[in-house]
């Protein structure tokens, strides 16, 4: 397990005294849907309970390997939250406490192991334990300074002094005991919307909001690996009914930036009768996803299919043989030691050879080409004598020589006949 | 009016003009987040001399050997063999001998991600370079073009800008004397102990000349 937590100390700043825990949680849960596209492990906290602010966690552990580790993952994800504005700071850690109090010291390393949290939780002062204040308070009347201090007394004498709850939560924050998160599920369909502190009555100043809103349904869509052809944009109005405008694809999509691109093109033609107060997306008809264009999920894919097409394309004009893949094949006989076969992307990987191999010449001779005996011998020999199963067996020297115009030659001295041959460049 | 100019007009050619237009459109899309314009030799003493600091991506280079044989494949190896293992295909269009697939394993190219491609003559092999350098999926194009111009190496130019790969045409020396469109163009002779590069030609660089050794020939 490797939480990233994310807080998210001004999640709807905007919003009126009053609405704001309403705005937050909504806000909170649309984030919760973006994050699902990284991870089916995502957890919610509105408050979290140090009094931090509302905080999202994403297990990167387990998808890691899906998107070349969990650096790159985490790049990704912070990569992918940047855009939609929100003021956040992240932490990664084993234990979703542990990320939190990462998070929460602003500390850019990340935790892997318990043993590397426990380091980096060490020099970090008492105030950064999510833990009520009268406990914090007792904390320093023990005369305890940094959190390295705390977590080297007995658990037992951490019970029994500063009572169970804060011995739990050490536990948990070091991966003792477990943490019982509440796992977000993704839900049946899609309705998201957002409100306005001031009225819009202008239609570029959706597109910010919209964004989110979008990015909500990217992940959603992309967690439940869906589509969608369609989609309603609903600006909100003040007593009366919202405008609906329909978004339609050419074929299903779920890229986020796609269908902004599409609503910006809808929006950027059409006059607003009245002021927005609030936005919402819909979407009903879930299809199956198509070749996505432009969606990272699919970008592999996305050059498969175009190495498929040009491959396609060459052996349609040049013949199919034409068009072929290199292989090593394990022989001695240098020129049986490779072979070529119809290209195919789906082809399995050649066996690695790596620096055990011996040196080889980059360019092979079709045929051995005869020669007069070499007058500069550079390097060598290197005796091959093999092939004696199939009749076709070899007793060659081979050696470097150097060529009149420079080149350097892979010449070898047959043992059978006495005749020398060109076979390589060493270009 | 487009449509009429885009008939009338011998020069430049209509796929010319698409060409360009497609370019136009491209660059002012991805300006902001080009990625590196340059892919590292593996040569250090190289990489300093050349404009972005290594082989120019989405561009042609032009390399003149002497002769075959005297390290003008070995030069590419450490940019193929990072471009392979980052999963980028590599084109081959009718090299004179076989790349010899024990030795580029050795030097870490990823043999899976190798293409081979046979054509005889010198439109085919155009053709199938321009198809190649304008796919995504491929990281760099090594052709042995019979015969070319400046407008087909323009024409090439404009493939690696669409496609983002690195061109790299084996061309013969006497083609040094011919202009080029090229980004970069490289005459290549033996010496004794290494292979010496003249930078005929470098967009945004200078005219330099230096020596490097790469590590072929170092048989038993």
């Amino acid at each position: 397990m490797l939480w990233l937590c994310i807080l998210l100390p001004r999640l709807a700043p905007e919003a009126s005294a009053g609405g704001r825990p309403q705005a937050e949680r909504a806000a909170l849960e649309l984030l919760a849907l973006w994050a699902l596209q990284w991870s089916s492990q995502v957890s919610i906290d509105p408050a979290d309970s140090a009094g931090h602010g509302p905080a999202l966690w994403i297990e990167i552990g387990a998808s890691s390997r899906l998107f070349g580790g969990h650096a790159a993952l985490r790049e990704r994800i912070a990569a992918d939250l940047a855009p939609l504005g929100y003021t956040h700071r992240l932490g990664t850690a084993p234990t979703p406490a542990g990320a939190a109090l990462l998070a929460r010291a602003g500390l850019a390393t990340v935790a892997t192991t318990r043993t590397q949290l426990r380091q980096q939780l060490a020099p970090l002062p008492l105030t950064l334990l999510a833990l009520p204040d009268e406990s914090l308070a007792a904390l320093q009347d023990a005369g305890l300074q940094c959190i390295g201090e705390l977590l080297a007394l007995p658990t037992a004498a951490i019970a029994q002094r500063f009572g169970p709850g804060a011995s739990l939560y050490l536990q948990r924050l070091c991966g003792e005991a477990r943490e019982p998160l509440r796992m977000v599920r993704p839900p049946q369909r899609f309705a998201s919307r957002c409100e306005f502190a001031d009225p819009v009555t202008d239609t570029t100043a959706l597109l910010f909001p919209l964004q989110r809103l979008l990015a909500g349904l990217q992940g959603f869509l992309r967690s439940r690996d869906r589509a969608v052809q369609r989609y309603t944009l609903c600006l909100e109005h003040h007593r009366r009914a919202a405008t609906r405008l329909e978004i339609g694809l050419a074929r299903p999509g779920r890229d986020a930036a796609q269908l902004l691109a599409l609503a910006r093109e809808r929006l950027a033609a059409s006059t607003l009768d009245a002021a927005v107060h609030g936005l919402a997306i819909e979407a009903h008809e879930l299809l199956q996803p198509q070749v996505l264009q432009s969606d990272l999920f699919s970008r592999a894919a996305q050059h498969t299919e175009q190495l498929q097409q040009v491959i396609d394309r060459l052996a349609a004009r040049l013949g199919e043989s034409a068009v072929q893949t290199l292989r090593g094949a394990a022989d001695h006989r240098p020129e049986r030691a490779w072979r070529l076969s119809a290209a195919s992307i789906t082809a399995p990987a050649a066996a690695p050879e790596g620096a055990a191999a011996p040196v080889r010449p980059c360019w092979l001779l079709p045929e051995p080409l005869h020669i007069d005996r070499p007058q500069e011998l550079l390097a060598g020999p290197e005796r091959i004598e093999s092939g004696w199963w199939d009749g076709a067996d070899i007793a060659r020297d081979y050696y470097l020589a150097r060529g009149a115009d420079g080149a350097q030659l892979w010449v070898f001295h047959d043992l059978r006949n006495g005749a020398w041959c060109v076979h390589g460049l060493w270009a | 009016m487009t449509a009429q100019l885009l008939r009338c007009a011998p020069h430049p050619g209509r796929d010319e003009l698409r060409l360009q237009l497609e370019r136009l459109c491209r660059s002012s899309q991805t300006d902001e987040e080009a990625g590196p314009i340059a892919l590292p030799t593996g040569f250090a003493q190289l990489d300093a001399v050349l404009p972005g600091g290594g082989w120019p991506v989405g561009a042609i280079t032009e390399l003149m050997p002497d002769a075959q044989g005297i390290g003008e494949l070995s030069l590419l190896l450490p940019a193929l063999a990072r471009l392979s293992s980052a999963g980028r295909c590599i084109v081959w269009i009718a090299p004179p001998c076989l790349p010899y697939p024990p030795a580029l394993a050795r030097h870490g190219l990823a043999l899976e991600h190798l293409l081979l491609v046979q054509a005889r003559d010198a439109q085919t092999r155009l053709w199938a370079t321009e198809q190649a350098l304008r796919c995504p999926a491929v990281g760099a194009v090594l052709a042995w073009p019979a015969a070319l111009d400046e407008r087909r190496i323009r024409r090439l130019q404009l493939a690696a800008e669409a496609g983002g790969s690195c061109g790299l045409l084996y061309r013969p020396p006497a083609a040094a004397q011919q202009p080029s469109p090229a980004a970069l163009r490289l005459r290549l002779q033996a010496l004794d102990a290494g292979l010496r590069i003249e930078i005929q030609k470098a967009r945004g660089g200078r005219a330099h000349a230096l020596v490097v050794h790469p590590a072929a020939a170092a048989c038993a």
